[in-house]
């Protein structure tokens, strides 16, 4: 016989609220082997845990029902106080009578009530088949790849590197930097992007723990937390980066051009070329799709250019100085073992095709990240303000918040940062242009944040021009070149109109285009939006749903730079906290194959969504083994098994049975 | 109203709401709006002067201000462009808002002139509009006098006529369907 | 031979019969048989039966439609932006509620009707430009526009809400059908950024004559600034009766101080294949003397 202990938690009003708890005590106390039936206002507080201690301690009780919350959170807390206690942790159950009744049945509170019941009847039907358990232990490799090189990825790659850890940071581009290399200056300090970013950059390439791996993209993972397996394809540069000095004397002869990525295509670039002039590493790569020696050997079989390799001696240009270039050169495969991985492949904005009704068509109509380019010291025109158009100094620029954001149609969320660098754009023409007219389009101005109010006070003091409640609803091309914005004023309380040489547009920040993928090679799910999904928002913000795979900065959802630090530093903890130890803790909920009851067929193989099962030869036969420190306790093998062959630690099937009885018994 | 100060009441809440609601328009949708105020900047009525115009419409509405509705005309004045349900962001539909406004007030009785003139016309010519003078017009052409509508068969505007008394126009108009 | 049912509405066949003339002139040169819709009624206008509820909407639209489909036609044509949008959007409606498609056949069935829903309802512009194309309707004019500056006018409902038409402009903020269609006559209908405002005729024009007349005279004073137009050619009748009749009174009273000749696009495809300009033009208010002049000139 057990002695099974049932406590009902108040979750202050929480479950209180919609459950009786005195008539659900008294049920408890009705149910086999329950001895003791107790209440209190928070059971996960300090004296909410003595209450089970002193009972288990006193030999009351050997198995522990709590009635309360989620178990996502509270199970390990629960656990931990029946250890304490000198009990195995596994003698524990928990009802979820908040998420899953009180939460849910708010407005029925009989109802609420009978379901508390029945949930604390099947809890308590379980645990007294529950069986002792051990959790057990693995080591780790001490090393973390970060995934992602920009502010976010930098930074937690150069916190792991300082704590001493082996780092591998992963970059898809041929430089780091991210999109924070391509910004002018940044909120609200108006420090020029560069000016803190670069010297991150050079740190992270001279850094003896950080292994840059630049152009390159994940091919293939394996393995899981503690042990992970990563595959990486570097892809081919065409360039020896060991033998080339960055010098840049292939860009100033290669004959053939593509749009330039780095300033959003506002320029142009050679096919061969260093990403931008701040690179790390500063090497060059060929884009074969539009360099003359790939396209005509793909076209013709015949080699039409090698200038960049050659030069042109008739002219008596010199090719690559440091013999660099290799025609030749593949993709290459490199896989590396770590104990954890940080995700921080960062965003995409929204290109403006997508809104029709702002004359995407117009070339004086620009996103937000061009416009940054346009104004950049390093952009296109040297940071000279010219309209794309026709070379000329706008005299008057519209810019437009919320486009694609707080839209059913495309994203419901905030982006959250355009408002305030809607701000700093205008500040930073106002402080070089006075003269210049600006229109700034609001639905609400959102400025929460540390000095952020200030700042968008300081930039309407500078004569910026603020309409709210004017999500612009047309920007027409006028023949004379002029883009004419139309708008609603609340504060006039009227349709305004206004015609300006320039329109930039507040893009939403969206999810990488590969972040979905990304995520399904880590086992890290995305939200609705697209973006990778921290477990719980409040307690595990930089933790996925894959143990050992964390995350950080706008890859979780768009946010600003100070925010993407602070994540990668928490991100860079968390990671070093897993693997520091060197050893790993498995928890004991995992499925066990009975392999004389196997019958091979190996359903169970293909169904494991963390591959943790094989099938392998035992007395002559192949038989399925599943390895626990992969097993994630999904219990997909145990439920699909048609010899019943497999046991699934936690949850066996007499539980389950004994479950679906008590529910439907009471 | 008074001069230019509107009382926030709930008294006609419910009742505006079930009544849009039964007229085709999901009030949890609308209250999705956000006041953005997207749909006023290109609005006919709004660009017109009218005093309420599509964004305010839809505020008031949330607001539950029946009776602005009912003594002010401006719902009337809506062109039925559907520019706003092309734009609106939070895709609510405000034009389906404006029919379901105006199928309130004709519940009760609250419509313009020029309605009704619309609705008997339409039942007993089976034309809205007709204007005065058209076989003069028309003849000059070379077309018959009266057009090869319902208007020139007897026998089909019978049978029109015994469809559209089947609808709740025959509930609403102001005037007997015979 | 193509069919094309001829949808009249009101508008059309009592205020401005010209139009109706251009069509059936137009539709017959560019070799479709017109086929009358006899019995068919208002579509219902927006102000009347939709304003009332959404299945007396549906019913009176189906009834017209129910009328084509006994004719065996696939598709049919209107000249009146209202009525392209209204009887679309109906049967929109109707495809999106099978609940309110049923209840409308049990009420059309008491008479013997039937609704299915197979007939594709154009406007005369977008029927022009799908089913006859711009090369073909090139080879036909006989009297091309010699250049002629048009201002075009698509028409609110001839765009929106896009997700009911059978055919439509790729950007509707940007429409460019009508102004190719010009262009295919010999015209030329350059871009201008009043294109799709609302020229103020309709439901606002009956509640707020005067305020509905400042949105007609913004449109035009925009248009003529940019890009001075010879004439102003509009895809839906209603911004005829605006753009012509109106603004004939608006001259009157005093209120403008412009005067540009506007038709229907009917009207112009039709004079262009060479219908009588007496016909065509018949009850045309703003003097088009100099437009005729400049088309027909000398023939």
């Amino acid at each position: 016989m057990a002695k099974i202990g049932v406590y009902v938690c108040h979750c202050g009003e929480n479950v209180k609220g919609a459950v009786n708890i005195q008539e659900v005590l008294d049920f408890a106390k009705t149910l086999p082997e329950v001895v003791i039936a107790k209440d209190y206002q928070f059971m996960c507080s300090d004296p909410g845990q003595n209450l089970i201690k002193e009972d288990i301690k006193e030999g009351l009780i050997d198995r522990v029902v709590v009635a309360a919350c989620t178990p996502r959170t509270h199970e390990p807390i629960f656990r931990k106080a029946l250890e304490e206690a000198g009990l195995n942790k596994y003698f524990y159950e928990m009802a979820n009578i908040r998420d899953q009744d009180s939460w849910a049945h708010w407005h029925d509170k009989l109802g609420a009530t009978e379901k508390a019941k029945r949930l604390i009847a099947s809890a308590v039907a379980k645990v007294k088949l529950a069986e002792p358990l051990e959790d057990r232990y693995q080591e780790a490799e001490k090393s973390v790849m970060v995934i992602g090189g920009g502010i976010a990825g930098i930074f937690a790659a150069l916190d792991l590197a300082e704590m001493g850890l082996k780092v591998y940071l992963v970059e898809k581009q041929p430089s780091i930097g991210g999109n924070m290399a391509k910004l002018d200056k940044t909120f609200p300090t108006m420090d020029c992007s560069a000016c803190i970013l670069t010297p991150k950059m050079v740190e992270v390439g001279v850094h003896p723990n950080i292994e840059l791996i630049t152009y390159a993209e994940v091919e293939d993972v394996k393995g899981y937390v503690g042990n992970f397996e990563v595959t990486i394809r570097k892809k081919a540069r065409y360039v020896d980066w060991e033998k080339c000095t960055g010098c840049g004397h292939c860009m100033t002869i290669c004959p053939s051009k593509a749009p330039n990525e780095f300033n959003l295509g506002l320029n142009d670039r050679t096919a061969i070329y260093i990403e931008f002039p701040q690179a790390v590493p500063k090497k060059a790569v060929i884009d074969t799709d539009n360099c003359l020696y790939f396209k005509t050997l793909r076209k013709t079989g015949k080699v039409a250019c090698k200038i960049c390799e050659k030069g042109i001696p008739s002219k008596n240009i010199a090719g690559c100085p440091a013999e660099a270039i290799k025609f030749e050169d593949k993709d290459e495969f490199l896989t590396v073992k770590v104990g954890a991985v940080i995700l921080a492949t960062g965003f995409k904005v929204m290109e403006k095709h997508h809104f029709k009704e702002y004359s995407p068509n117009s070339p004086d109509v620009l996103t937000a990240l061009e416009f940054e380019r346009l104004i950049s010291a390093t952009g296109p025109t040297e940071g000279e303000l010219r309209r794309p158009s026709d070379g000329k100094k706008p005299k008057s620029v519209a810019f437009i918040s919320c486009v694609g954001s707080r839209d059913e149609r495309f994203h419901t969320y905030c982006s959250k940062v355009c408002c305030m660098y809607m701000f700093k754009h205008a500040k930073i023409l106002k402080e070089k242009y006075p003269d210049i007219d600006l229109y700034l389009f609001f639905i609400d101005v959102r400025t929460a944040g540390k000095d952020f109010e200030e700042f968008y006070v300081s930039t309407k003091q500078l004569g910026a021009k603020v309409i709210r409640g004017g999500r612009v609803s047309a920007v027409d091309i006028k023949p004379n070149g002029k883009l004419r914005i139309r708008a609603f004023d609340n504060d006039l309380c009227s349709p305004v109109e206004v015609d300006v040489d320039l329109v930039v547009l507040a893009t939403a920040i969206e999810p990488g285009i590969d972040t979905e993928k990304l995520g399904r090679f880590f086992g890290a799910s995305c939200g609705r939006e697209g973006f990778l999904r921290e477990v719980h928002t409040k307690l595990y913000p930089v933790d996925t749903a894959s143990r050992g795979v964390f995350i950080c900065g706008c890859v979780q959802g768009p946010k600003d730079i100070p925010e993407s630090v602070s994540q990668a530093k928490a991100a860079a903890a968390s990671a070093a906290a897993t693997v520091m130890p060197g050893k790993i803790k498995f928890e004991a909920i995992s499925a066990e194959v009975i392999r004389n009851k196997c019958s091979s067929c190996g359903v169970c193989v293909n169904l494991c969504p963390y591959n943790a099962i094989v099938l392998e030869e035992y007395q002559g036969i192949y038989k399925a083994k599943v390895e626990p420190a992969l097993c994630g306790g999904c219990g997909t093998c145990a439920s699909a098994c048609p010899s019943k062959a497999i046991i699934f630690h936690g949850f066996t099937t007499e539980q389950i049975l004994a479950q679906i009885e008590a529910l439907t018994t009471y | 109203m008074e001069g230019n100060l509107i009382k926030l009441s709930e008294e006609f809440l419910q009742e505006l709401w079930e009544e849009i609601e039964e007229m085709g328009m999901s009030v949890k949708d609308l209250r999705r709006c956000i006041q953005c105020g997207r749909c006023a900047a290109t609005c006919p009525m709004a660009l017109a002067g009218l005093d309420y115009f599509i964004k305010k419409i839809v505020h008031a509405s949330i607001l539950g201000l029946k009776e602005i509705f009912l003594e002010d005309s401006s719902i009337w004045g809506c062109q039925s462009c559907n520019r706003c349900v092309e734009i609106c962001p939070m895709d609510i539909k405000p034009y389906e808002l404006i029919l379901a406004l105006r199928r309130m007030c004709m519940r009760n009785y609250a419509m313009p002139s020029s309605t009704i003139d619309s609705l008997r016309n339409y039942y007993e010519k089976g034309h809205s509009v007709i204007t005065a003078g058209y076989e003069e017009r028309r003849r000059k052409l070379g077309l018959p006098e009266v057009p090869p509508t319902v208007l020139s068969n007897e026998e089909m505007r019978k049978k029109f006529q015994e469809v559209i008394k089947q609808t709740a126009l025959a509930e609403v108009a102001p005037f007997p369907l015979d | 031979m193509k069919r094309v049912g001829l949808y009249l509405g009101c508008n059309i066949p009592f205020r401005r019969p010209d139009v109706e003339y251009s069509m059936r002139y137009a539709l017959k040169a560019l070799d479709f048989e017109v086929v009358d819709l006899e019995g068919a009624a208002c579509c219902p206008a927006f102000g009347s039966m939709p304003s009332v509820d959404l299945l007396a909407w549906c019913v009176g639209s189906a009834w017209n439609l129910s009328i084509a489909e006994e004719k065996g036609l696939e598709y049919i044509v209107t000249g009146c932006g209202s009525c392209y949008g209204s009887l679309n959007e109906a049967k929109y409606h109707m495809e999106k509620h099978p609940e309110i498609k049923q209840k409308v056949n049990e009420i059309l069935s008491s008479v013997g009707k039937k609704y299915e829903g197979k007939v594709k309802v154009y406007n005369f512009y977008n029927l022009i430009y799908d089913l006859v194309g711009l090369d073909e309707l090139k080879r036909k004019v006989k009297f091309p526009l010699k250049g002629l500056i048009c201002g075009a006018q698509p028409g609110c409902h001839n765009l929106w809400p896009e997700k009911v038409f059978p055919a439509n402009d790729e950007n509707t903020f940007q429409p460019k059908r009508l102004r190719e269609i010009c262009e295919a006559l010999g015209g030329e209908a350059p871009w201008y950024s009043t294109i799709t405002d609302c020229c103020g005729m309709g439901a606002l024009g009956t509640l707020a004559k005067d305020k509905s007349e400042t949105l007609f005279i913004r449109k035009i004073k925009t248009m003529l600034e940019e890009i001075n137009p010879e004439l102003y050619v509009v895809g839906c009748s209603s911004c005829l009766l605006r753009g012509d009749n109106r603004q004939a009174v608006m001259k009157k009273e005093g209120k403008i101080d412009f005067e540009l000749p506007a038709v229907h696009i009917a009207q112009l495809v039709a004079l262009a294949l060479g219908a009588e300009p007496e016909k065509v033009l018949g009850l045309t208010e703003v003097p088009i003397e100099k437009v005729l002049e400049k088309i027909r000139g000398g023939a």
